[in-house]
């Protein structure tokens, strides 16, 4: 699907290098290693289903009356991502 | 109570102004050694080293201060006044003591060395605004003052920069009545956050917490290994469920 125009040269994409995880092969390979078989198309589509999820509730939150384009767009949007991350890595570190 | 300064005021006013033969014959004394004449000398012209110590004090330093720099600057006079010239002595003096004094103010009153020359330009630049001012009414443009004194752009520039420089603070500096605070506690933090963005930024980790409690296991994990977050002990359970 092709990115909305303007919106790379915008907010950039998140890659995995920014974001410190791995890439959509190497999740693929250790989800079948555990049980989850999946190619790297479904790793990527449960990334985003998973993000699209979070950002639902976050424009409930704020009353916004968002259609699914929009959800899908903020999902992919990196500084949503980044944000969503650092709430992860928050809850991690103080459930250690 | 009088202070100190005032007595100072007081004994230094008590000297008689000399008269130039007066002058002469202390000076010719001086030569030739007489210390008694040396000190008369000083002590008779200790009005005129105040007076211009008061002058300087509106450009930033401590009156008593400037008072003694202006003294070492009427001491130096002294022993190098020459009678054969046929100049008053207080016209003599007045420039030893002047620069003893503006030396003074250029090295000890600002926080941030300023070269003397820039200093010196800013006294003149201060002073021309001040009188352009009262005459027009309005501020005079950089152009106009390098006009008047005969200075390029860049050299009035650098004296503005002087003039700010001169009156920079240090951020440790006691301040208040009390002195339990510093200048730099007084300052507000403009990266500071607002009451308004904690709450919200709580309401929104909330239902991110919500949100996140709510994935499959299968999401959790695809997550977190995408993000690059180490997996939880607890094997079967989501980490995001909130236990009671």
């Amino acid at each position: 699907m092709p990115m909305p125009k303007g919106f790379k040269s915008k907010n950039g994409y998140s890659t995995k290098k920014t974001l410190g995880g791995k890439s959509y092969h190497e999740i693929s390979d250790l989800m079948t290693d555990q049980g989850y078989k999946m190619n790297h198309s479904t790793a990527r589509n449960v990334f985003v289903s998973s993000l699209e999820k979070i950002a639902r509730d976050v424009v409930k939150l704020y009353d916004v009356d968002a259609d699914e384009n929009s959800i899908n767009r903020i999902s992919k949007d990196p500084r949503f991502q980044d944000a969503i991350v650092s709430f992860m890595r928050e809850i991690e570190y103080e459930k250690k | 109570m009088k202070s100190s300064l005032d007595l100072y005021f007081k004994s230094a006013g008590e000297h008689k102004i000399l008269t130039r033969e007066q002058e002469v014959e202390l000076a010719k004394r001086i030569e030739a050694g007489d210390s008694t004449a040396r000190s008369i000398m000083i002590e008779s012209n200790l009005k005129l080293a105040i007076s211009i110590a008061k002058k300087y004090a509106k450009y930033g330093g401590n009156l008593e201060d400037l008072i003694q720099e202006s003294n070492i600057g009427l001491i130096k006079a002294v022993e190098k006044f020459d009678w054969r010239k046929g100049f008053k002595f207080s016209t003599y003096a007045s420039w030893w003591i002047k620069q003893a004094v503006t030396r003074s103010l250029t090295s000890n009153s600002s926080q941030v060395k300023i070269p003397s020359h820039t200093l010196s330009n800013a006294r003149k630049v201060w002073k021309v605004q001040k009188e352009y001012r009262e005459s027009f009414g309005c501020e005079p443009t950089e152009t106009e003052i390098g006009e008047i004194l005969g200075l390029s752009q860049k050299h009035v520039r650098q004296a503005f920069k002087g003039i700010k420089a001169k009156y920079a603070k240090s951020i440790d500096e006691r301040v208040g009545d009390e002195g339990n605070k510093t200048f730099g506690d007084t300052l507000p933090d403009e990266n500071a956050k607002s009451l308004d963005v904690i709450l919200d930024n709580e309401k929104i980790r909330k239902v991110i917490i919500n949100s996140l409690s709510s994935l499959t296991k299968r999401e959790e994990l695809v997550l977190r290994l995408r993000f690059g977050i180490s997996e939880t002990d607890e094997e079967d359970n989501n980490i995001y469920v909130i236990k009671e």
